[in-house]
């Protein structure tokens, strides 16, 4: 690993502080810097791979990972805009391309992603500011640099040179100290390296938080004008001369095998044609419709094996404990029996969530060019195009240097294509190889909510121990999940292509580590365990089957739901207000901070639940209201839920929705704004709606109106509470608001009618049958 | 193939497909207009709503044989909608984007930003027969119809807002 800079061998220009420019006369004077960008785009320990700054002062600024509707467009521009000292106007941002951006990474992580650009620009600003000192004749602490303008006092009055004047001819080299690699699959093909891209080393003087000036603003991302207007090139406006159109055929059920393949009306549809490799079938047209029309017309004649591998989604829970696989343990489990053992109460519970699915408005869609001596090139949407470019190398046995993965947006996908795979590249891939020309592959929404991967379900049991004094002595849990991260790619699959293997059954929670169960409360003794279960859904003839992955907040999402709601149920039984039983439990000031602030903003009342107006019958409305906590990522999370319940009807609403975050220093107050209330929707749609239902075969909520989504008539009133500061660092915040309305509105509905529920979605039929049942 | 004459976005538009072909398809593929998004194909999300006669409709299961002589507009078309009702020509027109699109820029709505053309739609049509809305009526507009228009990532209050911000911005 390198951890500075290094000397290029070319003539340089000593800086200070280990860092070196080459400066070089180039023979074409309007371009000081980017002539040979082409070539230095891969390499990322040469600046130019990272950033160009133009003669016209614009900056290219470029990053491996891409916009996943979260705001990274507007993030990055405003990291490098500050380091730099210049306007986030200023900077043009290249995202995802493999061709184009040196480092890789999944998009799922502002934390991770912008590190490398914040230092590449750290180390430039040290650079132009050693060029600049010499240029002036001043030491570097008399400069001054505004909206990339370098200024210094000098005995023949002020002086003022931008960074495009001062690289004006010249060539700007600067070797930027790198670690890791691009992703590609490991020698035995079982799992693809360097998933996380290649990370910039070394720790080059930054700008200290407090005296940003661009972080911390509302600045308007370019990206959302261009969407406003319909400029955007979305990864399904992709057009290529000759280019056909797809639509898949799919198997009959999840694991079905192909018996027949049905018959093509050539009068009916003269320029379609069907293409069929292994269990692969698709019917390709230059015209979209036909394609379309034709595809119903042969799945309609298309003839499948039967497979009921599957459990059915009713009785999972029981199913997954009957199955369960042990995974990792922590904590000590002899003291924390012990403890239980001695408590004066305890609190038992089981929750549970059924597969949920990460639902975009837009289905999957990509076009890929396969040429004929194998040179390849997809564009797609997806969240990890250097992971994508490594399964699809792997799949044609190819190398990654023949692969070119383009980013182009999409509809915002949560998660599931982080670490490549999951999407419509492979069938894409398969097909434009096999018909030597360019196809574009759309899912439908039924294909997209069958075929793509789900967040999986999960149980899990918490034990909760008390003392007299309503002090929390013991907390127990055991979790149990579905297999949880698939990234294979169908149309490999189904095409009898190679691909990652299925992902081992068992994990749990060490499929995500154990800081998904790291809460920040003060418990005396702990023990928590997680297991997989061999639940065999995913090994089914035609080798796809229900498969797992990640999705907005993953692992963390699913324990702050169990380990929140014991929390709160313990609170009931220790007679206490639910918020104040956090800070009682807690010696963490943030916490208690943000739980202080957003519990005063929502005008919250203490006292214990439940409502002493709760009731569990009748047609009027009874208002109830529920609390929840969490940390994740250096942010601080607390959430009030208000609900009001029709115990008749079993009803849900939820009224109002305070959510306050300290994520430390607030990059953006606007994007943080709206993804905390889009955070409240999708976790407001989990909890009250949310449920992918399968039979023995397939997936059954194939549609909006049976995988149901909140819509506007479900909007509560949200409000945002944020506390930002300056000496802490950047927290994350682009994904975890989903993760507080599910343990907060559970409670809410207790503290309306006394009755807790412990499984979601609660439709009114299943809050109804539980008001009736007690 | 049958050939259909469209008014698209205030230009007349000639095109030679399948009678049952739905208009998002013609739009995207054969005028090029990519403003038009696909989402469900089945009129259940709003992601593909365009104007006809300034009445939303949903492109996805519109065949182009029943558009007639309706006039069309979409994302794209929104500006030269606003530039003609307010008479607006040249360098201004050219220069002046719908209010709704500017409420939508001022309020920063998109989040991934796929099912906002529908969403804009919907705000120029209601604004059309509504000139001041209420939240209720907001609301409905983007309940009612053939489905409610679906956003994956809960960007409802900001619409809410925005059609607000549009809708005084339409009446100065
Ligand atoms: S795509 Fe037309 S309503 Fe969904
Ligand atoms: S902004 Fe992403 S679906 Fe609406």
């Amino acid at each position: 690993m390198i951890n500075e800079p290094t000397l290029t061998r070319r003539s340089f220009v000593k800086i200070g502080g280990g860092l070196v420019v080459t400066l070089a006369a180039l023979p074409d004077a309007f371009t000081p810097n980017g002539a040979d960008a082409d070539a230095a785009v891969l390499d990322a320990t040469r600046l130019n791979s990272w950033l160009e700054i133009k003669a016209d002062g614009r900056v290219i600024a470029r990053t491996g990972r891409a916009e996943m509707g979260v705001g990274m467009a507007a993030y990055f521009r405003q990291t490098v805009a500050e380091e730099l000292n210049l306007r986030p106007e200023s900077i043009d941002l290249v995202m995802g391309d493999t061709d184009r951006t040196p480092d890789g990474g999944w998009s799922a992580s502002f934390l991770e992603g912008a590190a490398n650009l914040r230092k590449v620009s750290a180390y430039t600003y040290q650079a132009l500011l050693g060029l600049a000192a010499t240029r002036i004749g001043v030491p570097q602490t008399a400069l001054s640099v505004v909206n990339g303008v370098v200024s210094a006092d000098t005995p023949s009055g002020r002086k003022s040179i931008s960074y495009a004047e001062l690289l004006k001819g010249q060539q700007f080299e600067l070797t930027i100290p790198v670690a890791g690699g691009l992703a590609a699959m490991n020698d035995k093909g079982t799992g693809i390296n360097n998933i996380m891209g290649v990370t910039v080393t070394g720790n080059p003087p930054m700008k200290s938080v407090s005296k940003y000036t661009v972080v911390g603003t509302s600045f308007a991302s370019p990206s959302v004008e261009e969407k406003v207007t319909g400029k955007t090139q979305w990864a399904g406006d992709m057009r290529l001369p000759g280019m056909l159109h797809a639509r898949m055929v799919r198997p009959a059920t999840l694991g079905s095998t192909l018996l027949k393949v049905g018959a093509l009306d050539k009068a009916k549809f003269p320029t379609a044609e069907v293409v069929t490799k292994g269990n692969l079938v698709a019917v390709v047209s230059p015209d979209e419709w036909e394609a379309m029309s034709a595809s119903r017309a042969v799945a309609a004649s298309t003839t499948w094996s039967e497979w009921a591998g599957l459990p059915g989604h009713s009785n999972l829970g029981e199913v997954m404990k009957a199955n369960r696989v042990q995974g990792g343990k922590r904590g000590d489990q002899a003291k924390t029996a012990d403890a239980l053992k001695n408590a004066a109460k305890v609190v038992s519970a089981t929750y549970e969530q059924p597969y949920v699915k990460h639902a975009p408005i837009g289905p999957y869609i990509s076009v890929a060019d396969v040429k004929a001596d194998g040179t390849t090139t997809v564009w797609t949407h997806t969240a990890q195009s250097q992971g994508m470019r490594a399964h699809l190398a792997h799949m044609l046995g190819s190398t990654t240097d023949k692969v070119t993965v383009r980013w182009l947006e999409g509809a915002g996908q949560y998660g599931r294509t982080s670490m490549g795979g999951d999407g419509a590249e492979a069938d894409a891939v398969v097909l434009s190889q096999l018909l030597g020309k360019p196809v574009r592959v759309q899912w439908t929404l039924q294909e997209d909510l069958a075929w793509s991967t789900a967040s999986s379900a999960w149980i899990s049991d918490l034990k909760a121990g008390l003392d007299a004094h309503g002090k929390l002595t013991a907390l127990e849990s055991d979790f149990i999940m579905a297999p949880g991260i698939d990234y294979r790619m169908v149309g490999a699959m189904l095409a009898g292509l190679p691909d990652v293997p299925a992902p081992a059954v068992g994990g749990g929670p060490a499929q995500f580590g154990f800081g998904a169960v790291t809460q920040p409360y003060v418990i005396p003794n702990e023990f928590h365990q997680g297991a997989g279960a061999r639940v065999e859904l995913m090994k089914p003839p035609s080798g796809v089957g229900l498969r797992g992955n990640i999705m907005r907040t993953p692992g963390q999402r699913q324990h702050v739901c169990a380990l929140e709601s014991i929390l709160n149920e313990a609170a009931v039984a220790a007679g206490a207000d639910p918020a104040q039983f956090r800070i009682d439990h807690t010696t963490d000031q943030r916490l208690i901070d943000i739980i202080r602030k957003t519990v005063a903003e929502a005008g919250w009342a203490p006292r214990p639940s439940p409502n002493p107006a709760a009731r569990r019958t009748g047609d009027a409305p009874v208002k109830g209201r529920g609390f929840a906590a969490m940390y994740r990522f250096g942010a601080y999370w607390a959430g009030a839920a208000e609900v009001e319940v029709v115990p008749s009807t079993g009803a849900v609403r939820v009224t109002k929705f305070t959510i306050g975050v300290d994520p430390g220093k607030v990059i953006n107050p606007r994007h943080l704004k709206s993804n905390c209330e889009g955070g409240v929707v999708m976790g407001m749609g989990e909890v009250l709606m949310e449920q992918l239902t399968f039979d023995q075969g397939k997936v059954t909520s194939i549609d909006w109106t049976k995988y149901r989504i909140p819509t506007m008539k479900d909007l509560p009133e949200i409000k945002v509470v944020t506390i930002s500061r300056d000496d802490v660092g950047f927290g994350g915040v682009g994904e975890a608001a989903n993760s507080l309305p599910q343990p907060a509105i559970l409670a809410a509905v207790f503290d309306a009618t006394g009755v807790q529920p412990r499984r979601t979605p609660l439709t009114p039929d299943y809050v109804k049958s539980l008001l009736l049942k007690a | 193939m049958p050939t259909f004459n469209l008014t698209v976005n205030g230009a007349r538009k000639t095109v030679n497909v399948a009678a049952d072909t739905p208009l998002l398809y013609v739009l995207r593929n054969n005028l090029e207009l990519s403003g038009v998004r696909l989402g469900c194909g089945a009129s259940q999300c709003g992601a593909c709503s365009v104007l006809a006669d300034g009445k939303e409709i949903r492109s996805c299961v519109t065949p182009v044989s029943r558009v007639g002589d309706k006039k069309i507009h979409t994302l794209e078309g929104l500006p030269g909608l606003w530039a003609a009702k307010k008479g607006l020509t040249g360098e201004k027109a050219a220069s002046t984007l719908h209010p709704v699109q500017q409420a939508w820029i001022e309020t920063q709505v998109p989040q991934c930003g796929y099912c906002q053309s529908g969403m804009m739609i919907t705000a120029v049509d209601l604004l059309s027969r509504v000139p001041d809305p209420t939240v209720a009526q907001i609301t409905d507009a983007y309940t009612g119809g053939p489905s409610p228009h679906l956003c994956r990532c809960g960007t409802y209050t900001a619409i809410i807002d925005a059609v607000q911000v549009a809708a005084k911005a339409m009446k100065a």
